[in-house]
């Protein structure tokens, strides 16, 4: 294979990777401390996906739309977290799972209401091209591949330097052991959910300009997103990080190799290892409630 | 006597279905009969056995296709057809399955979707040649015409599924009241005692997952024979979450469950497109709050006033 | 139903913690009938019972984990009904479960920085004064603890913050006899702040330490006996 195609292939790839990633870490927390599989962080990718369209139309800078993205990710996350999740909490993940779906398919219903059914197109914020080995490579893509492990240090800084952080990590590992020392574990939820919303935000607003804005986006990844968690093993930091990456590789240099495999590959990878290890990469078998 | 009062639920149900079929265009009828059919597996698995899929139409999509692989390229008979789709899901469920049902319940929703994914991509791109991609197989022509009750025609074709569904009725409610019912809520409810008793958690769920995904292949069949076209669309993975939706709006698990969510879903999403163009935020703001409500579903909710409506005081069954 | 004022007048005699006519059950299967236990300060009480009486679902009722059918569990002046478990361990109740389980991924230094955390109690000199062995242990993740470190780290992040009293479910399953011997010093030392209420099978342990046993069989407290001459001459056997 030409190199030139390979190489923009990996960073492709690495950028996809790094979407994945920012909207699975979210998730991943949500269900290492919670237990609960938070399907409506996909709408929060789509609301940072839309106000950053939004925010670009109104004044024409798309990072400030990223930033406007955020913000809205994480108040719609945490008007849900406090009316809904704040309920459902110690209900199975089957429960959780459906009533996520719902908010995610109101939500959906309310993006159609609020944008409208018209794809929308934002425009990349940097235009520029980087030489890698005679190859010409977008630099936007390379700044989302550094923002993705920017967000993968601050999150490694905060799980295990700050003290709300450890008992995150404590709580992944027992959550009645850390209620029983006195800590207020809701708190900590909230904290957590609205982490991933923001992320989930992050990842909506820096993938906007790479696709075109619809309705459906949400349900366009969801597959894919849920993948990613799923080999890396549910709960799993460290997991949902090389899966991201994995899997991102899997899709772009799969569409090289033979077009249709983008799409199929890395679903017939997630199989593979399921068979192989029910519990993913690095899950544990470890789990209560 | 018990027999006789689950037998006059399903006959009321199914006058006002006759009687609906006066009233309602025939398309829309045979709709809501083929999504209940679609919906009955995944309210079975989700309501007896616990296991959630958000990949019931890869079922759906096996069950159409090879009824479809028959209808135009082999044969001509469309019950030959639809035996075939009941075979062939038979044969997939009962492989996929025996890898699938070992999985904890949140992955196991989540692998069906992978592999509701892969069969899609798989009929519109890998196997293009012989599926025809996005442009779909059209075979209606190709079906014979059969004595009695002839498929082709719309007509017939309510009268035959309305056996059929009434058949399936009959089935469920049978696998409710056996043994085997109960062994599944009991893996569904406490795994270990059931292992205790000294039945296999294991072999339960994969004959229940068997059971509720032929049914799904069935009603892709049907859909397949209806239509007299499939395509890929049939498994697209934004269609995904459809028979869940339907299942919770009609009420996990009960017997009605899934004819009452499939009308009021099907209804819905017809009254509601033609008025406002986001029937989405009314399907899932009321499917969160159906699940905050207690998540009886419609049925579960109307079924004890129903109750109190046809029995005499003191003689409502519990 | 007794009414708040019996209750409170219950706890007359400066009684720290009252349950009363406690039911539990999980789900359909009833699991405690009328359960009653009162403890004082400082008062070191032991419940002993088989495998399966119900002894663990007393405790984790007590600390908030299981809601009650009926019942009413008095600590302080305050109906612990309906608070949530991490309220009543600020409240200075706490709960240290059976399954002998630290934080595996964080260090002991983490685990202890918790316990703090909640209490806003970070003087540590209590705890490793109680257990030397902690100290050299700092830096070290808890899942390569020991047994018996973990079940010293379990108790020395409960006791920061000065808790009124102690539930402690089993502490000594699986130890060897020196670590029981050392809990036990341990516990009498505790004993001089906190009341204790432990579950425990090693009955040379209860019998040395105890000032009231509970025998609870099949859900029911069968017997009291504050009878300290009676406790350690051995008399609770016959209840295992
Ligand atoms: N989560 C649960 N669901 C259903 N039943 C339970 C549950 N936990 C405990 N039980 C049952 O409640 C009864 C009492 O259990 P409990 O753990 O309180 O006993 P125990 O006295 O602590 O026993 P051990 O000495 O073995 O620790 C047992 O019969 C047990 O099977
Ligand atoms: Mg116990």
């Amino acid at each position: 294979m030409d190199t030139q195609l390979l190489i923009s292939g990996v960073i492709f790839g690495l950028s996809i990777g790094s979407i994945f990633f920012l909207l699975a870490i979210g998730l991943s927390l949500c269900f290492g401390l919670m237990r609960i599989i938070s399907l409506d962080q996909l709408l929060y990718y789509s609301v940072g996906a839309y106000l950053t369209y939004t925010i670009h139309v109104a004044t024409g800078n798309t990072w400030l739309g990223v930033l406007g993205g955020m913000v809205a990710a994480g108040l719609v996350s945490f008007g849900v977290e406090r009316f809904v999740f704040l309920r459902i909490y110690e209900r199975d993940i089957t429960f959780t799972m459906i009533t996520s779906f719902g908010i995610l398919f109101a939500g959906i219903g309310a993006i159609k209401y609020i944008w409208g059914l018209i794809p929308r197109p934002v425009p990349v914020p940097i235009d520029a091209q980087l030489q890698i080995l005679g190859t010409g490579v977008p630099l936007y893509r390379l700044v989302v591949i550094v923002i993705s492990f920017l967000v993968y240090f601050g999150i490694w800084l905060f799980l295990n330097r700050t003290i709300t952080g450890k008992a995150i990590r404590a709580g992944i590992e027992d959550v009645e052991h850390v209620e029983g020392l006195g800590i207020n574990v809701y708190k900590l939820f909230t904290i957590t959910f609205i982490i991933a919303g923001i992320l989930s935000g992050l990842a909506g607003g820096l993938h906007s300009s790479l696709i075109m804005v619809d309705p459906q986006m949400g349900l366009e990844v969801l597959a894919f997103v849920f993948m990613v968690v799923i080999i890396g093993g549910l709960g799993s930091i460290k997991g949902t990080l090389a899966s991201a990456f994995i899997v991102g590789q899997v899709v772009s240099l799969g569409s090289l190799v033979y077009a249709p495999l983008a799409q199929m590959a890395p679903f017939a990878t997630m199989l593979l290892i399921l068979l192989i290890k029910p519990t993913g990469l690095y899950g544990s078998k470890l789990l209560k409630r | 006597m018990k027999v006789l009062k689950w037998w006059w639920g399903i006959l009321l149900a199914f006058l006002l279905l006759g009687a609906a079929r006066i009233f309602l265009p025939l398309p829309f009828a045979n709709e809501i009969i083929i999504f209940s059919i679609y919906t009955m597996g995944c309210n079975f698995l989700l309501g007896r056995v616990g296991f959630i899929s958000f990949g019931q139409p890869a079922y759906l999509a096996v069950g159409a296709y090879a009824t479809a692989f028959y209808l135009y390229y082999f044969g001509t008979n469309p019950y030959i057809g639809i035996l075939l789709g009941i075979g062939v899901g038979l044969v997939v469920s009962a492989i996929v399955g025996a890898f699938f049902v070992r999985l904890r319940s949140d992955y196991f929703a989540l692998v069906n979707l992978a592999l509701a994914v892969i069969i899609f991509y798989l009929m519109e791109k890998v196997l293009a040649k012989i599926t025809h991609g996005d442009n779909g197989l059209w075979f209606l022509a190709n079906m014979s015409s059969t004595p009695v009750l002839n498929l082709g025609k719309p007509g017939d074709f309510f009268i035959f599924i309305f056996l059929v569904a009434m058949a399936l009725w009959a089935f469920y409610k049978y696998l409710d009241d056996s043994l085997f019912g109960a062994c599944c809520l009991g893996t569904k409810i406490n795994e270990d005692k059931l292992r205790f008793l000294g039945y296999s958690n294991y072999s339960i769920r994969w004959m229940a997952f068997i059971i509720a995904n032929t049914t799904t292949a069935l009603a892709g069949s049907l859909y397949a024979v209806y239509f007299g076209f499939v395509s890929p669309a049939i498994t697209h993975p934004a269609r995904a979450a459809d028979p869940v939706v339907v299942t919770i709006l009609g009420g996990v698990g009960t017997l009605y469950g899934p004819i009452v969510g499939s009308i009021a879903y099907t209804g819905m999403k017809d009254l509601l497109s033609g008025f406002i163009a986001n029937w989405e935020l009314f399907i899932g703001l009321l499917l969160v709050f159906i699940m905050l409500a207690g998540e009886k579903g419609i049925w579960g909710t109307l079924d004890p006033y129903l109750k109190k409506a046809f029995y005499r005081k003191g003689t409502v069954p519990k | 139903m007794m009414s708040p004022h019996t209750e409170f007048a219950a706890m007359n005699n400066s009684e720290i913690l009252v349950v009363k006519d406690l039911n539990v059950s999980y789900g359909e299967s009833k699991v405690l009938f009328d359960a009653n236990l009162s403890v004082k300060p400082g008062q070191v009480v032991s419940c002993v019972g088989r495998n399966g009486a119900g002894k663990t679902t007393l405790l984790k009722t007590i600390g908030g984990f299981l809601k009650p059918t009926s019942g009413s569990i008095i600590f302080n002046h305050t109906n612990l009904i309906g608070i949530r478990p991490y309220d009543i361990a600020r409240m200075g109740l706490k709960y240290i479960p059976q399954d002998k389980r630290v934080f595996s991924d964080l260090t002991v230094r983490e685990n202890l920085e918790l316990g703090s955390y909640a209490t806003r109690d970070y003087n540590w000199e209590q705890v490793t004064s109680l257990f030397p062995r902690l100290k050299s242990l700092m830096d070290h993740k808890g899942g390569y603890l020991s047994g018996g470190e973990r079940q010293m780290l379990m108790i020395g992040r409960a006791i920061l913050g000065n808790p009124k009293v102690l539930l402690i479910d089993e502490p000594t399953e699986g130890l060897a006899p020196s670590i029981v011997e050392q809990l036990k010093n341990v516990f009498k030392e505790l004993s001089k702040k906190t009341a204790l209420v432990i579950v425990e099978q090693n009955l040379s342990l209860v019998c040395a330490i105890s000032a009231k046993v509970y025998a609870i069989k099949e859900g029911r407290v069968v017997t009291e006996i504050s009878d300290e001459e009676s406790i350690r001459s051995n008399i609770c056997e016959q209840y295992l």
